[in-house]
């Protein structure tokens, strides 16, 4: 604020500066901020184009004929009650984003659920009894930083061997994991209990011990402290935290393209499906499809943008 | 185990009392997170192990494997793909987390002030965050589109020079790179940007002001005060980007498909389709062996950093 008001000496260069920093500052800004929504600009542009429109040379910058056609295709029902009329070519594959919405948002939502609760109560234990050692925090995070193909191809070996076999050993039924909503949802939370337990730790730790030692004298349980003084105190934390990690299990590709298809397909496997499709791409559904995904995250993350901070400053930035 | 305490029953009333002692309530959750990541992903580790050893692939089933001794390892560590797919993955990491440092600490020194439009310019800034990943692969790969903006926005210039403005983009091995590149900044400057905001928010306005009535120039107090106190928001940077960089995979997958040829294949795309498309089901279970072991150093020393930036932080913090 006051920065730019430099004391003592006043030069003639420096008074020039001082008027023109703020439109510098925002011509910079506003170039950024350009580039940053343009991709999103061309994607909603994209979507409401009709077929002619999608790759004309000149490219058109808004949709001349705008149409809801995509979306009434993309939202179409089940391959088998296909509306012919919603149909461009005779060829053209009918598909509807329904069975993957569901796919998405059950594994998403629950796989975020339960790493949230399983990664609250042992962030509670390392920040009140530091269980794990001195430096189980910081150990927790290598599961995050490994890459997931690394992961990935285990896994499925997992899944498709191990976990058969042993099932019908033990119980005679084969049961696979693979391509199944547990498997997919067990490992998203495996892979997000890092960043779960990251977060909460950095809530935790700021409620004082005070209340709760107060609350113990008092003759409070162990448990009803934790849900009557601790839980309240840190459920804002909760929230951003849940937001957080369900953002994450949502646009996750890699384990998802790998574990599952034909039956479970998550959004990001399904747009992925039609970009493989190099000949006679459909680009305007898939616009279609990108703005679906993209739109309820990006409302999501600008809701607790302001909390964002805690979960990548890994502690070392003060507030 | 919360709900099992409040049961009145006295069966579970003696489980209750039991969780609720100091020694077990403290181990729960330890206990059955480990428990996950030990089934999840320790298991399925050893298991890739063993068929590391086997001659299998997937056109056979995996009864008739037979031992193979160390050859699929000789094979991983003599095949000049899989290192140009790890180097390649280097290069880009290197280009594309040096962009995204140099232009988010830019941004942030710019937006970090109080200013009319701050809130608006931050809140764009942070969005491609937000996107799903895999749409911002589909996003370029249509602005690259050879009747796409891009070639739109050239067009003059080209036409100037005489050549034809619709280019290709993707078929350029080179061009291709660029691609999965800027694709990767435009998506992640968010995160250095919001790293390096709160770096600079949290600097300590005394020691500028001190700096300041002792004489030291802009330049000085920026390089000599104001660098040290941010040199823990880099460290995050460098260190999180990084090791999110080296695992590319979408946006390679989305937009170029590693092609043209295997311009754009890292490893992560590489290793994918040597188990997923070529079924070399031993060879990527030796090959996601190597690249633990080779990727585990990076990521130790990686936590080691964070670990001593907080270490100092936290000495610091009575000030």
């Amino acid at each position: 604020m006051t920065a730019q008001a430099s004391p003592g000496k006043s030069r003639a260069s420096f008074a020039r500066r001082y008027r023109l920093f703020p439109v510098f500052r925002h011509v910079m800004l506003i170039f950024w901020a350009s580039i940053v929504l343009f991709p999103i600009f061309w994607m909603v542009a994209t979507s409401f184009k009709d077929s002619g429109e999608w790759v004309s040379w000149p490219p058109h910058w808004l949709p001349e004929d705008p149409t809801m056609l995509n979306y009434r295709q993309i939202f179409a029902f089940t391959a088998s009650g296909f509306d012919e009329k919603l149909s461009r070519e005779a060829t053209e594959q009918a598909f509807s984003i329904w069975s993957s919405l569901r796919d998405s948002a059950v594994i998403a939502s629950v796989s975020s659920l339960v790493s949230l609760l399983l990664g609250t109560f042992l962030a509670y234990s390392i920040s009140r009894f530091g269980v794990g050692g001195k430096n189980f925090r910081y150990m927790i995070l290598t599961i995050r930083m490994v890459p997931p193909i690394v992961i990935a191809i285990p896994i499925v070996m997992y899944y498709a061997i191990l976990v058969p076999y042993a099932t019908e050993l033990l119980f005679s039924v084969r049961v696979s994991m693979f391509d199944t909503y547990t498997g997919l949802g067990l490992l998203y939370m495996a892979t997000t209990l890092p960043f779960v337990i990251w977060m909460m730790l950095s809530f935790i730790d700021e409620v004082p011990y005070t209340l709760e030692h107060a609350a113990r004298v008092m003759g409070a349980g162990r448990i009803y402290t934790l849900r009557r003084v601790v839980i309240p105190l840190v459920a804002p934390g909760m929230v951003v935290t849940f937001l957080f990690i369900f953002i994450l299990n949502w646009s996750e590709f890699l384990l998802a393209l790998t574990l599952t298809q034909p039956k479970v397909s998550t959004m990001p496997v399904l747009l992925n499906k039609f970009q493989s499709a190099v000949e006679g791409r459909l680009y305007g559904p898939q616009a279609a499809i990108g703005t679906v995904i993209t739109i309820p995250v990006v409302i999501l993350g600008v809701l607790i943008q302001k909390h964002l901070i805690t979960g990548f400053s890994f502690g070392t930035i003060r507030k | 185990m919360a709900e099992a305490g409040r049961k009145r029953s006295a069966q579970r009333r003696g489980i209750s009392s039991w969780l609720a002692q100091e020694r077990v309530f403290r181990l729960i959750p330890f206990i059955m997170v480990e428990g996950l990541f030990l089934l999840l992903l320790a298991t399925p580790f050893v298991l890739t192990v063993y068929i590391s050893l086997l001659k299998w692939r997937a056109n056979r089933p995996f009864e008739m494997a037979y031992f193979h001794g160390l050859g699929n390892y000789a094979r991983v560590l003599s095949d000049t793909d899989f290192w140009w797919a790890l180097g390649r993955t280097f290069y880009f990491a290197a280009v594309a987390v040096s962009l995204e440092l140099l232009i988010g600490f830019f941004l942030a020194m710019l937006a970090y002030r109080q200013f009319r439009g701050r809130r608006f310019y931050i809140t764009i800034f942070l969005i491609p965050m937000m996107v799903v990943p895999v749409v911002v692969g589909y996003n370029f790969s249509m602005i690259y589109v050879d009747s796409g903006p891009l070639n739109q926005i050239l067009a003059p210039f080209l036409e100037l020079f005489g050549f034809n403005p619709r280019i290709r983009w993707l078929s350029y091995p080179a061009a291709a790179q660029w691609a999965v590149i800027l694709s990767d900044v435009w998506q992640w400057t968010s995160l250095t940007f919001l790293i390096f905001l709160s770096g600079f928010t949290a600097l300590p306005q005394q020691l500028t002001n001190a700096a300041r009535i002792l004489g030291a120039s802009r330049w000085q107090i920026f390089w000599r005060v104001h660098l040290p106190l941010l040199k823990p928001a880099i460290v995050i940077a460098v260190v999180i980007r990084s090791m999110e960089a080296l695992k590319l995979f979408d946006q390679a997958v989305l937009l170029t498909f590693g092609g043209p040829g295997t311009a754009t294949e890292t490893i992560a795309f590489f290793l994918w389709r040597q188990v997923w498309q070529f079924n070399k089901y031993s060879f990527g279970a030796a090959a996601s062996v190597v690249l633990l072991v080779l990727f585990s150093g990076l990521i130790f020393y990686g936590i080691h950093l964070l670990v001593r930036e907080r270490a100092i932080v936290q000495e610091e913090q009575p000030l």
